[in-house]
């Protein structure tokens, strides 16, 4: 199989104009496949079909998951191994129970979905999703996009995936797994690639579409919910970021070297790239790992990783980034202005600053992160008070119990999401994106009030 | 390798090299001066020299002018960078930006502000003075209304020195410009058939150009007339790629685009680079040059070398005319590398993360 040979959707034609009626057009098909084969599906057959495409894509020799593999970092945005990496880690979750527990999780009764079901208070409702969703993908990441397909298949809705110009390959090859698994359901998906903002087919696809979904940045996401009309169901997802918190005793708990360990895991996934990923990692003052060595540990556990798991090349602007922040640090380190500095040698592979300095940094990423002392968690939430609204993901090192412990005014400050340190780019698969349901905020409920 | 004693000594012999190679550009002597000017910074420059004694490059093991270490532009925001004892600090140079902490400081002296003019004025004649003598309209604050920037030093020191042509400057201390007295002065340049050079930032232009459009107004100034652009928009108006700019201003000003120049330098650096020369700036692409007495190199941001030709890379530049400060900068400009200039392509920005753009807080 080469990739000349996948012909199926509209980004697969590159270079092909896309008109208003041509997306128009696109629409109505999706639109009416869906009614005639997608909408009367069970939830077994759409999971078993997903697990499906799981197990392939999770199988080191499939053909498609080869040619991700093997595409330039410059259209996948990772090298190989990054990319394996997240793969895995993205599919290994997507099994029948985990699929059906998103499904109870979100409207308590699975078969909802299909029929009505009764609610505690002895009346019916059911849930149906938008007919045609429209989503404006990530160009960041790939596995978003491969949830979001996957839910709205759930939700028997038509759907259609924008990628950004260039942006379009591992979506597609994802579709087009599901189009050889299963050809019926992907007839209801489409997909294609234009900039943000080109006028005659988001025009054409924001009068089609039910239901919008975006993934961007808050410009994106500003300049889509100015466009749209009011009646659209919209959910967006604009700028968040992420950071570690690592409790004073969580290494005599955990090991030091398993804390490290999970760090590395953090920073390393996708390349930092994404929401979920930290810029900084606050480790408590006055334990038994003190912050800078801390930095230091991180440093050498980075160095090895690089051996393992390349970062692998990035654009000269990203690099330019990190040699400007790195040579600012040096001077700073060099006058003992409470900063210091670990680099990688004759590369900007990784980099680690340990910064007195307790404000909120947002990081070069491609593993530059920063290590900052903190006293407590009231200290952190006070400093870090300019960013509560923007906060995805904090990864907590702690035993159990002061997990919990910390858990709570995290929760009550603002964070919607708080996971083990090491597991901030792995979400379970029903994790509330910035803290509301996956499903529920792209449904509509209908209730049935019995006399 | 010259040992300076004392700063007088310094800012003659860098003033007097500016002189030889205003009178021969290949002039010899840099490496020599660079080396000595190293040397003295080393002494007198106390977070500098940490910085050069923590990589181990200093006066002793630093035997080319290319050795001599770099520092971010952005380190002046934090950290005092000059050779002058604090009482002796008299003027200081601000970067443009929204908070104290966020603005660099570059101090001066009347020894080393003379430097500074003396660096800034004979490249400035070069690439924006003709024979036509043009009546000038900065759309600038006068100095008294922005004594800290050191682009409207350099307005100040070129109105002084062509002081025999009609000057205007229109904009107030807040760097909004006055688009009537604009108006007004371009609207009689054009009536009585005086040239005029039209110096300001990008998104001054922009402004003027607004306003013109606003009123559809536009001036046919005589075919002498020029124009000088410089910075960046730094949220200040809108921002339009810079050929369209340029378009704009031919379109309604009537500054033939071979008359449109582009001034690159910030208030870290004592010298300034040019894309061209008046009657020969439409070249693409435009290619920047500084003085003699300051060397760019564009080096890989991965290992801080050179990179070849045809490449891109962070831009650094060593000015013997910072002569009080740190003469070996790193710019988060990128640039590409070229025979005789380098092209600008742009910010070394924080990285994107790509469709989730993050906000930038601590960062100019």
């Amino acid at each position: 199989m080469t990739e000349q040979s996948l012909d199926y959707f509209l980004a697969d034609k590159p270079g092909a104009e896309l008109s208003r009626s041509l997306v128009a057009d696109a629409c109505q098909t999706l639109r009416r496949n869906r009614n005639e084969y997608l909408s009367t599906l069970g939830n077994e057959q759409i999971i078993s079909k997903l697990t499906e495409v799981a197990n392939l894509w999770s199988s080191p020799d499939y053909p498609l998951r080869q040619m991700a593999l093997d595409a330039d970092p410059e259209e996948t945005g990772f090298p190989r191994e990054v990319l394996a990496a997240g793969l895995d880690a993205c599919f290994a979750d997507w099994t029948q129970e985990k699929y059906f527990m998103l499904l109870s999780q979100e409207f308590g009764d699975p078969t909802r979905l299909q029929s009505f079901a009764s609610q505690p208070n002895r009346s019916f409702s059911m849930v149906n999703g938008p007919q045609l969703i429209a989503h404006i993908a990530p160009g960041n990441l790939p596995v978003p996009v491969f949830q979001s397909i996957a839910f709205g298949l759930l939700l028997r809705s038509a759907q259609f995936v924008k990628c950004a110009s260039g942006k379009s390959l591992l979506p597609r090859l994802f579709g087009h797994s599901l189009h050889f698994v299963e050809p019926g359901m992907a007839a209801a998906l489409e997909i294609a690639e234009w900039d943000g903002g080109n006028e005659p087919p988001e025009s054409a696809l924001f009068a089609e579409a039910d239901c919008v979904t975006v993934n961007g940045s808050d410009k994106t996401v500003e300049s889509i919910r100015q466009r749209l009309p009011l009646a659209k169901r919209l959910a967006c997802y604009g700028h968040r970021v992420s950071f570690g918190y690592v409790e004073k005793q969580a290494n005599e708990v955990m090991g030091t070297q398993t804390v490290i360990s999970h760090a590395a895991d953090d920073i390393v996934a996708w390349n930092q790239h994404g929401c979920l990923s930290p810029h900084v990692i606050y480790v408590e003052q006055n334990g038994s790992l003190n912050p800078s060595r801390f930095a230091d540990m991180l440093a050498e556990e980075l160095e090895a990783r690089n051996e393992a798991m390349p970062r692998g090349p990035i654009s000269a602007k990203e690099a330019a980034a990190i040699a400007t922040a790195r040579r600012f640090y040096k001077i700073r380190e060099a006058n003992n202005a409470g900063a210091a500095l670990w680099e990688s040698k004759d590369s900007t592979d990784w980099t680690v600053v340990h910064e007195d300095e307790k404000q909120f940094q947002t990081s070069p990423l491609n593993r530059f992160i920063f290590v900052k002392p903190i006293e407590h968690i009231d200290e952190a939430l006070h400093v870090l008070e300019p960013i509560r609204e923007s906060v995805s993901t904090v990864g907590l090192a702690a035993s159990e119990a002061r997990m919990r412990d910390l858990a709570l005014p995290l929760a009550r400050w603002g964070v919607p999401r708080i996971c083990p340190l090491g597991q901030m780019q792995r979400p379970p698969l029903a994790w509330r994106h910035d803290g509301r349901p996956p499903l529920g905020e792209l449904i509509r409920w209908t209730d049935l009030e019995t006399a | 390798m010259t040992n300076f004693t004392s700063l007088t000594e310094v800012c003659n012999a860098v003033s007097a090299f500016i002189q030889r190679c205003t009178d021969d550009p290949h002039a010899a002597g840099f490496d020599e001066l660079a080396l000595g000017l190293f040397a003295f910074q080393f002494a007198r420059n106390a977070p500098y020299a940490n910085l050069c004694r923590a990589e181990n490059l200093t006066p002793e093991t630093v035997a080319n002018w290319r050795d001599i270490p770099t520092v971010q532009t952005r380190a002046f925001k934090s950290l005092d960078l000059t050779v002058l004892p604090e009482a002796d600090r008299e003027t200081l140079f601000r970067s443009s930006g929204t908070t104290q902490a966020d603005r660099s400081r570059h101090f001066h002296c009347a020894k080393t502000l003379a430097v500074y003019h003396t660096s800034l004025w004979p490249w400035f004649v070069g690439h924006l003075v003709d024979e036509s003598a043009n009546r000038l309209l900065f759309l600038f604050p006068d100095l008294d209304q922005a004594p800290e920037s050191s682009l409207v030093h350099m307005m100040d020191t070129a109105a002084k020195r062509l002081a025999k042509r009609e000057c205007c400057f229109a904009a107030d201390g807040q760097w909004q410009i006055d688009s009537q007295v604009a108006v007004d002065f371009l609207h009689d340049c054009a009536t009585q058939n005086e040239p005029v050079t039209i110096l300001g930032t990008a998104f001054s232009f922009v402004h003027l150009l607004d306003h013109l459009n606003a009123d559809a107004m536009d001036f046919q100034l005589p075919s002498s007339s020029a124009a000088m652009e410089t910075g960046g928009y730094k949220g200040r108006s809108r921002e339009m790629p810079k050929a369209e700019l340029h378009r704009a201003i031919t379109a309604k000003l009537g500054v033939p685009s071979s008359r449109i120049i582009c001034e690159y330098g910030m208030c870290e650096l004592s010298s300034q680079a040019y894309d061209g020369k008046l009657g020969q700036a439409n070249a693409a692409p435009r290619l920047f040059r500084f003085p003699p007495w300051a060397r760019a190199r564009v080096v890989s941001p991965e290992t801080l070398a050179d990179v070849e030709l045809g490449q891109s890379g962070l831009l650094q530049v060593v000015d013997l005319a910072n002569a009080g400060s740190a003469l070996s900068l790193q710019t988060e400009d990128l640039a590409k590398r070229h025979a005789d200039g380098f092209e600008l392509l742009g910010r070394a920005e924080l990285a994107e993360s790509r469709g989730c753009s993050l906000m930038n807080l601590s960062h100019d």
